[in-house]
């Protein structure tokens, strides 16, 4: 079924370009840990290990070639975090970024919020294709003039200059979080976010540094008790006093903050019960919830756990409208990931801009997409034997037992070290980054 | 060793769930443990990882004693002559917790026809007193504590608690398991290896009457337990056990022990 998935007509996915280097050897530093489409699509934002952010810019279309789409190129690149010593606790405070959230844009420049494990970080990227020439007080080189040489004075003027795209740190949000912080997520009233640390969930006001509010705290009053930690939390898209979050034992819960200041008392409480057939000693590691995206209708929520992604319906709490396995065939190797420590990994998920399609990773650097209509499902990989430009990719096949299909990959033969943790989706069009390690990858579809 | 032979026999002739089920619980709780103890040597590990290790070995544990419970509760109504046909009981202690693996309800009963009551007494005995000490050990490292440095708390009960497990454990024998040993500020070191040197000693002492120190006395256990004293030979009604059974009880515990040095090897 050579059909892809992406709603509506009929879509082919296409290799468009591989960002990042070749070498077999990976730098730690080098890889992606989160990647974010801004608003309208323009700008693609990388985080990575190193605490590097790299944003690339989507060219403008040319006119005379009707086939291309635009391309990304590299918009700018700015040390976001370094590392950190907490002499405290004689700790080292990573650099890695772990979210990157845009801000709509309100004028001429992109702000952006990139979060490590501790500190937040709003970060201005704005343009300068001018600059003054004929000042009184200095060269052109910019050393100081003599004043008593100053006979005249004479008006500053614009030239252009070549474009120059700078970042600067406008506000640093530190000091809040205990743990580690799982998540940023910008409110749709465009004045405060949400971060979420594994055990408390704080709200700040954009141009608020130095302080904030809690708003969820499950830390209890003896650690020893402890069982259950946040995963992920997102703010509603339209609804700016609701929240999400999501824990280790597999539930979400919805909270009104209008209802109380603290909202340890959750509105709604999402849980699917548990397959008792199916239970394991894993059952409650691979219920760990990941990642939870809201749609951009509002209506629904995905969550991705190890296993799969689901579909909630927020006026349906007792289980979701829609499950879609993911990689089903490792049900069987959990004892090993266990071992390996790949059940700990933390998939992402996304939606498509019209919600009619989902969009998860896996192993091997095969990536999965969910048309929610059609029902259809493909895998695809990200891989540089597929690089050519306006390649179309190739549906790819796990074979689960029995005789393997030519073209078939069977489940030992998986690499669990190619793992693709973080996707994102165009907020219009069918354009889709996928975070390969060290590389990213972007896929469009064929039409246009 | 004719009774070990036979034994292993039995084992090799029953490939059913018994020995899947041990396999994978050892499993589990080997590499559960060895994640622990890596966790512990790291300055801050991470929480999400330790809180998901940690409610897994309590899982573990959990299934352990239910396994244990249902094949005391077995056991007793053969004894007692209940029931003619023991069922593994799908209930255990705690209505959430399901037995993990579905053990072939006709191999439990061949296995139970086959061992002897003194043996199953004695193996759930011995089991549940090496479950008792697992439970310091699990308790001992629940929960994060709260500095950061060790979200985990490591399992510092153990080493003060050392003296005092033995004699707890020989006075609680017959009762069911019971945790919270728990012991605030003690030292750091995850003292494993000297716990099974305990228990080993204790159980491995040829001359020990096994049922020595049990607070159900001896008079009371035959009358619950009939077959023990009927089968009892050349012995005095106050010794439950004679030295040749009480031999190959502690065959039988070794077997116990086995799985269980193989899960914490000394070093």
């Amino acid at each position: 079924m050579m059909a892809g998935v992406g709603g509506g007509n009929d879509f082919q996915w296409c290799f468009s370009q591989v960002k990042g280097a070749i070498d077999e050897d990976v730098a730690e530093a080098d890889i992606i840990s989160t990647v974010e489409f801004n608003y309208s699509g323009e700008l693609l934002a990388t985080g990575d290990k190193g605490g590097r952010v790299v944003i690339f810019q989507r060219e403008q279309e040319s006119k005379n070639r009707q086939v291309s789409r635009g391309e990304y190129n590299v918009y700018s690149t700015f040390q976001s975090h370094e590392p950190e010593f907490d002499y405290l606790k004689s700790l080292e405070i990573e650099e890695k970024i772990n979210k990157i959230r845009w801000l709509p844009q309100q004028n001429a420049a992109h702000f952006l919020l990139s979060a490590n494990d501790k500190t937040i970080k709003l970060w201005k990227i704005s343009e300068r294709d001018k600059r003054a020439e004929g000042y009184n007080l200095k060269d052109e080189d910019g050393r100081l003039r003599d004043p008593f040489r100053i006979t005249t004075l004479r008006v500053p003027v614009l030239m252009p200059m070549d474009l120059m795209v700078e970042a600067s740190p406008r506000r640093i949000f530190a000091n809040a979080h205990t743990y580690h912080i799982n998540s940023i997520s910008v409110n749709s009233d465009y004045e405060t976010y949400l971060s979420a640390d594994d055990l408390r969930i704080n709200l700040w006001h954009l141009e608020i540094t130095d302080r904030s509010f809690n708003i969820v705290d499950i830390k209890p009053a003896n650690m020893e008790e402890l069982t259950e930690v946040i995963t992920a939390a997102e703010c509603h898209p339209h609804q700016c006093n609701v929240f999400v979050y999501s824990s280790s034992k597999g539930t979400i819960r919805l909270c009104d903050m209008r209802a109380a200041a603290l909202c340890d008392r959750h509105s709604k409480f999402f849980e699917e019960p548990e397959d008792p057939s199916s239970r394991s000693f894993f059952s409650e590691i691979i219920s760990s919830i990941s990642d939870v995206k809201f749609s951009h209708s509002g209506r629904y929520m995905m969550t991705r756990d190890y296993l799969s992604v689901k579909v909630w319906d927020l006026n349906m709490e007792n289980r979701p409208v829609e499950t879609y396995q993911v990689h089903e065939y490792l049900r069987s190797k959990l004892c090993s990931l266990y071992e390996n420590d790949c059940i700990f990994d933390k998939f992402e998920c996304c939606w498509n801009g019209s919600d009619s399609a989902i969009m998860t990773g896996s192993y091997n650097n095969f990536f999965r997409m969910f048309d929610r209509n059609t029902r259809r499902d493909i895998t695809l990989e990200a891989s540089r034997e597929n690089s050519k430009p306006r390649a179309m990719l190739k549906p790819r096949k796990v074979c689960t037992g029995g005789k393997r299909k030519k073209d078939e990959i069977s489940v030992d033969s998986l690499d669990f070290n190619k793992k693709i943790l973080h996707t994102a989706w165009h907020p219009k069009e069918n354009v889709i980054a996928v975070a390969a390690t060290n590389n990213l990858y972007i896929f469009q579809d064929k039409m246009n | 060793m004719v009774a070990k032979g036979q034994k292993r026999k039995l084992h090799r002739e029953d490939e059913g769930g018994g020995s899947a089920w041990e396999s994978q619980l050892q499993s589990v709780l080997d590499i559960s443990m060895d994640k622990f103890h890596r966790d512990q040597a790291l300055v801050e590990p991470c929480l999400l990882r330790s809180v998901l290790i940690n409610n897994t070995l309590r899982q573990v544990q959990s299934e352990v004693r239910a396994q244990v419970e249902s094949l005391s509760a077995v056991k007793t109504k053969n004894q007692i002559g209940l029931l003619p046909e023991p069922s593994f009981p799908r209930s255990s202690p705690s209505a959430e917790h399901t037995p993990l693996f579905s053990l072939n309800n006709e191999n439990m009963e061949d296995d139970f026809m086959a061992w002897t009551s003194e043996e199953d007494f004695s193996l759930s005995s011995a089991i549940s007193a090496i479950l008792k000490d697992l439970d310091t050990v699990i308790d001992a490292s629940q929960g994060p504590c709260a500095s950061q440095r060790a979200p985990l708390s490591s399992v510092e009960n153990l080493t003060q608690y050392q003296s005092g497990l033995r004699t707890e454990r020989m006075s609680d024998m017959a009762s069911s398991i019971k945790t919270e040993a728990m012991c605030p500020g003690c030292p750091q070191d995850v003292a494993l290896d000297k716990l099974l040197l305990d228990i080993d000693t204790s159980v491995f002492e040829p001359e020990v009457n096994l049922l020595q120190g049990f607070s159900v006395t001896a008079d009371d256990l035959a009358k619950y337990l009939p077959s023990l004293s009927k089968s009892a030979s050349a012995s005095s009604s106050s010794s439950l056990v004679s030295h040749g059974q009480a031999t190959w009880e502690i065959q039988e515990i070794e077997h116990v022990m086995d799985i269980l040095m193989r899960t914490y090897p000394q070093s």
